[in-house]
């Protein structure tokens, strides 16, 4: 019961949130300056075809007409038709613009379809990586506040989070890709092409997750019931791991949720650097393209994502300590 | 004394700090016989905490033993090792401390956390074995449904429920000695009387000797067998608690007891200042009723609605000193907030020198609160803390645009030389001034706009007796200066015996009972109100015996009320008709009345309200 | 435990008597940490500011003869006049790192500012008034945040033209949501305290309350951690130059050397590398200080985050 509440009120709430993203994306592409259309056309093609080709695809039209257009597919589960890219194959140069081959344009749903899986092997592998080398280092520098091990979670985190993503990425190319060849690294050929991606992804998470770790177990170490427990007669290691990591694990959960967006933007430019065929490179080419559907229907799906991985987060959270009601 | 459980001989605690060793106790030797009690009274920095510590062997780090030995069935608890420590701690020797609030993980259930701690002491019982002990010894505490209370989180049990959850994990593994370390204190009395009963009960049923370590005089005298008494980290003196009272040998304890206001003294309410007769009411309070909605759970479903103030109806006159007195969760804070029109009422109105509070013109609202003050509870979060004290005390008059910076700053001179604070703290920030003194800064601005009516809310709670002394009588002077009229509200009924010439005593929202000073505690009209001062810390022969006044069990949630009287659950005489009906308020004559059925017989047929012109 | 440690006597009586930024600034100040990222830091910020000035070289100047030279001690033809080397057009390497410093630093901070601006007041106004403010307020607040905010960024940056201006409006207006929430949340608890109740008793206004009594009280701890942002800030802006989308050419900035020396990675590592060695230690160093300020802070209230 308290459940099927919670999830009707939090989808309500998450589908204002999304409606609220396109209306600003879609709002945003329209009044800034660069005419895609343009674009497509090619920079040779006389203005009235350009303004003909736009009135036909509607780009004319007042803008809330065509939100409302586009939100009446969107309801539907239509994305829409990318400006550019072909049903099949590369993105279709300006130069051989032919208005014949329109209905062969990709559709926006089937093109990230096709892109999110690679995105989430990606980020599922980096988080692998980045809690195995946060929770060690950050529940030994929450136990031991000041003493050794919390300096070095204070100079390790200062360090991953001081390294440029997409200049540690060129850098380990060219280090264990290029040199030393342990790894293979541009492109997609296989789940080894995952691995150095997600290394990089997992560096740049990683000081996120130790700095919450260090100060949420540090905080819980000095409550009460911690204290408390020692003299109720429970062992140290008990103390520690059923009670002090089972507490410090709420806001872990709760960064994830808020970093979310922080993630995927850290995987848009590792992506571009590694040249690997997810989500984050088919946005960074859509933007460069000025492929407004397309950018468009990045920006609902992540939304959506991020609102249905914040409930999973609190859902969570909920299930481990019940005095949170959302 | 045949045999002796725990002796402890010349035992020494220093604290380690950057001058070298700070003794913080010097050569205590006590000893402690099976099934009795000995209680460790002292004040604050006496070091009865860190005894309390010492003896389960659980001193913080910063602390060392320096000297001496604490024998344990005659093994020296300091000189263990940790592991035999480890398993003497939290079996044979169990501690309960004073924050039950915070003494288990709050994500675990009460039930769970009993069951950890019983197979972590004792390895070879089986889960189903602790599961049945623990029931069995929460229902032994007396809380009611323990089958289903073991299922529930900490913070769905109340202070006292959760106190007495913390003494079932301490006994859940038959101790030979408990240790008690200030168990009431965060309790309200009536909660703490009831808990006090439960520690007298403890050492017969479980075979168990409790040291009880408290800093209320009349709460150890209440339990203990013996008594000793702790000064600046040495044992002073020890007596039992009868002949401690009445024949202190130390200086130190006859102060404590000097100290210890007295609720039944004939003329115990001498700062009690009463209206001059005929004088009108300078504000009435008319039938007021406030309710909040608590979180409901999820947006959906029923919402839970919390009646914070029911039907509330007093006057306060001109001059007086009128007090509303109560414990957690009784109203008076919602009061407050009706009071000083932060909030609205529901329904009922609030009249203040014959104008309705809620008129709706801003403009009103603004001047009436040049004529009403708030002295506020907390003396730490009451002042703003980057903000100078002359500045502090000088807003009010910035707030309503009065004079210029000059003058501002010779009136804020003015009242911090009337509350006696010294004129050089102008400029400095609030943070390094004691708990009195920033009374008197908030004292001070509530003063400087010359209010005709303060409201004083818990204003003294924080404060030790000597201050609250101090202070008491800062304000019987001020009252003859400016003819101020006070308005208390508060959770301590010795301080409003001491300073409160009517009194409105508030249960669960409802004024159950308003009385003149000395009917209230000579002759109460409530049966709440006996409880009250049942569980009033005294040492005075008492007029009323907890276990006379007080039943076993919880004041029931204020989110659903039941529909009868509200104090019906732990009131001894209540009846049938008390759980049906909510009684009104029957007068008693001289202004007094008591919302209770069995007044109904003696009480005149004249209903309450009438009795505002007597 | 501060009920158990009573007995206990308070530390240092005198450190109650300095306000809390004081308190903060001065618990930093004490930890070496800080003092090591505030001395790389004062030293690479005097050099960015003076040595373009005082320097004969050009940073835009292209001298193809003098192309490809390795920094010092690496592999031949070095020379001190260049000592970070030259890029693929004969480019001093230092120069342009140290003006590329200058506008990374100046994008870092002004968006910094910004998002601290604009995140305060909308998250004093939702959690000072509560009820309907607060949601509104709130919402647009997550649909902002499940924006990620590169991408939001690059969808505007790369539709129209990238100007610094734009870049801190834009990196800044995206930004703003995490410090609305935090600000909300400390002016909800703030909102509860005694001394807001006294105020209002006093008949002081909102806005006098908001302003005056709660912002100067709930900025400073907020505003010192903002120092990590500026650090974060700075990728950022380095990441949009990377990408193409930051301050153009010929101006040099941390991402369009590295995006341009990429290509020539096997021949001349330095020209990718360097820059980016440059931009980890000045991160370091302002992340120093940030986590420094952070840890103090969270000592001064008491462990809370």
């Amino acid at each position: 019961m308290f459940i099927v509440g919670f999830l009707a009120r939090r989808l309500a709430q998450g589908a204002v949130i999304v409606f609220l993203v396109s209306f600003l994306i879609f709002t945003l592409l329209r009044v800034i300056p660069g005419d895609p259309v343009r674009l497509m056309a090619g920079g040779m093609a006389p203005d009235e075809l350009i303004e003909q080709i736009a009135a036909d695809m509607g780009l004319r039209d007042p803008i809330p007409v065509q939100f409302a257009r586009y939100m009446g597919g969107v309801m539907r589960g239509d994305l829409g038709q990318s400006f550019v890219r072909p049903a099949s194959g590369a993105a279709v140069g300006g130069a051989q613009f032919d208005d014949a081959t329109r209905a062969e344009r990709a559709r926006v749903l089937s093109l990230i379809a096709e892109t999110a899986p690679m995105t989430v092997q990606l980020a599922l592998l980096s988080m692998v990586f980045a809690l195995l080398i946060a929770t060690p280092i950050g529940v030994a520098g929450g136990l031991y506040p000041g003493r050794w091990p919390d300096k070095l979670a204070l100079y390790l985190g200062s360090l991953f989070v001081s390294l440029p993503n997409f200049w540690l990425g060129i850098v380990l190319v060219l280090l264990l890709s290029v040199n030393l060849r342990l790894l293979p690294a541009i492109g997609y050929q296989g789940f080894a092409w995952t691995i150095l991606p997600a290394i990089v992804l997992a560096i740049e998470i990683a000081p996120f997750l130790i700095r919450t770790l260090t100060v949420s177990v540090a905080q819980i170490m000095r409550e009460n019931f911690i204290a408390a427990a020692t003299v109720r007669g429970l062992g140290r290691g008990r103390i520690v791991v059923a009670h002090a990591l089972k507490n410090a694990a709420v806001p872990l959960l709760n960064l994830l949720g808020v970093q979310f967006s922080m993630l995927l933007g850290g995987v848009l430019v590792i992506e571009f650097i590694f040249d690997y065929p997810g989500l984050g490179l088919l946005t960074i080419n859509a933007v460069l393209q000025r492929d407004f559907p397309l950018i468009q229907g990045i920006a609902i799906v992540t939304s959506a994502a991020f609102v249905l991985i914040n409930i999973a987060v609190d859902l969570a959270a909920t299930a481990i300590d019940p005095r949170l009601d959302y | 004394m045949t045999e002796t459980l725990l002796d402890v001989r010349g035992l020494s605690v220093a604290a380690r700090t950057a001058e070298g060793l700070r003794p913080i106790l010097t050569d205590v030797s006590l000893d402690l016989a099976p099934r009795r009690i000995l209680g460790v009274i002292g004040g604050g920095g006496s070091g009865k905490t860190t005894l309390a510590r010492a003896l389960v062997n659980w001193l913080p780090p910063a602390l060392k033993p320096t000297a001496g030995e604490i024998l344990y069935r005659g093994r020296d608890v300091l000189k263990m090792r940790p592991a035999e420590a480890r398993r003497l701690r939290g079996r044979e020797i169990a501690y309960v401390g004073g924050d039950p609030a915070g003494a288990m993980d709050p994500t675990m259930t009460v039930g769970a956390q009993l069951v950890e701690k019983l197979r972590a002491v004792e390895p070879g019982v089986s889960r189903a074995e602790a599961r049945a002990r623990a029931i069995a010894l929460l229902g032994a505490v007396r809380i009611p449904a323990p089958e289903l209370r073991f299922h529930e989180y900490p913070f769905q049990y109340s202070g006292g429920m959760m106190q007495r959850a913390m003494i079932v994990d301490a006994l859940i593994s038959n101790p030979a000695f408990l240790v008690a370390d200030n168990i009431t204190q965060p309790l309200d009395v009536t909660v703490g009387a009831q808990i006090l009963k439960l520690m007298r009960e403890v050492t017969e049923r479980f075979d168990t000797a409790i040291l009880f370590v408290s800093s209320s005089l009349p709460t150890v005298a209440d339990v203990a067998d013996e008594v000793v008494v702790l000064d600046k980290g040495a044992i002073v003196e020890r007596q039992p608690p009868a002949a401690l009272v009445a024949a202190p040998r130390h200086a130190y304890t006859r102060r404590l007891i000097e100290e210890l206001p007295t609720l039944w003294t004939p003329g115990g309410g001498r700062a009690a200042k009463l209206h001059a007769p005929g004088v009108a009411p300078i504000l009435s309070v008319r039938d007021v009723s406030k309710t909040y909605v608590a979180g409901a759970r999820s947006g959906l479903g029923p919402k839970r609605l919390v009646q914070a103030v029911r039907n509330a109806d007093f006057d306060v006159y001109e001059g007086e000193n009128f007090g509303v007195v109560g414990e957690s969760g009784c109203g008076k804070s919602s009061l407050m907030r009706l009071l000083t029109a932060l909030e609205r009422p529901d329904k009922g109105s609030i009249l203040f020198e014959g104008k309705n509070v809620f008129s709706g013109k801003t403009g009103d609202l603004r001047a009436l609160r040049r004529r009403m003050q708030l002295v506020l509870q907390d003396p730490y979060s009451s002042l703003p803390p980057q903000t100078s004290i002359g500045d502090i005390i000088a807003e009010p008059l910035v707030i309503h645009g009065l004079g210029n910076r000059a003058q501002r700053r010779v009136r804020a001179l003015e009242m911090m030389g009337e509350v006696g604070l010294p004129k050089s703290l102008y400029d400095d920030l609030p943070n390094g001034l004691s708990a009195g003194q920033r009374q008197r800064v908030n004292v001070a601005r509530a003063m400087i706009l010359e209010p005709r009516l303060l409201l004083m809310d818990e204003t003294l709670s924080a404060l030790d007796q000597t201050e609250q002394s101090k202070l008491l009588d800062l304000f019987e002077r001020l009252q003859a200066q400016h003819n101020f009229t006070y308005l208390f509200i508060s959770h301590d009924i010795a301080m409003v015996r001491r300073v409160c010439a009517r009194v409105a005593v508030m249960y669960l929202g409802e004024v159950v009972e308003l009385a003149n000073n000395d009917r209230l505690f000579f002759d109460p009209g409530h049966p709440y109100s006996r409880a009250l001062l049942s569980a009033a810390p005294t040492l005075e022969e008492r007029r009323y015996r907890s276990e006379d006044c007080l039943l076993e069990g919880e004041p029931p949630s204020p989110i659903d009320l039941p529909p009868g009287c509200a104090f019906a659950t732990r009131c001894p005489s209540a009846h049938d008709r008390c759980r049906a009906e909510n009684p009104r308020a029957y007068a008693r004559g001289h202004g007094d009345r008591a919302a209770c059925f069995l007044l109904e017989a003696t009480a005149a047929s004249t209903p309450a309200r009438e009795t505002h012109d007597a | 435990m501060a009920i158990l440690d009573a007995d206990i006597p308070a530390a240092a009586d005198d450190g109650a008597r300095r306000s809390i930024a004081r308190r903060i600034a001065a618990g930093a100040w004490a930890s070496t940490e800080f003092k090591v990222g505030l001395f790389v830091f004062t030293a690479l910020l005097l050099a960015a500011l003076i040595y373009p000035e005082v320097s004969s070289l050009d940073p835009t100047r292209m001298n193809v003869r003098g192309r490809n030279t390795p920094p010092v001690f690496v592999g031949e033809g070095w020379s001190w006049a260049h000592p970070l080397g030259t890029d693929q057009l004969g480019r001093d390497m230092l120069l342009r790192s140290l003006v590329g410093l200058r506008y990374s630093l100046l994008i870092g901070v002004s968006t910094v500012i910004l998002m601290l601006f604009v995140g305060s007041i909308v998250g004093l106004f939702a959690g000072y008034r509560g009820g309907l403010t607060d949601t509104v307020l709130m919402r647009i607040t997550d649909a902002q945040l499940s924006i990620p905010m590169i991408i939001l960024a690059i969808a505007i940056l790369g539709v129209s033209r990238p100007t610094i201006p734009a870049i801190i409006l834009v990196l800044g207006l995206s930004g703003w949501p995490v410090y609305a929430r935090v600000m909300r949340s400390v002016v909800m608890a703030e909102r509860k305290k005694e001394y807001v109740r006294g105020a209002r008793v006093l008949g002081a206004s909102d806005g006098r309350i908001m302003f005056r009594l709660i912002l100067p009280l709930a900025l400073p701890p907020i505003a010192f951690v903002a120092v990590l942002d500026v650090a974060r800030m700075m990728i950022f802006e380095s990441v949009l130059g990377f990408l193409g989308l930051g301050v153009q050419p010929p101006t040099p900035t941390f991402g369009n050397i590295i995006a341009d020396g990429r290509k020539f990675l096997i021949n001349a590592w330095w020209i990718a590398t360097l820059p980016g060695v440059f931009l980890f230690v000045t991160l370091g160093s302002l992340n120093l200080m940030g986590a420094a300020l952070e840890r103090s802070r969270n000592r001064v209230y008491g462990g809370l985050s």
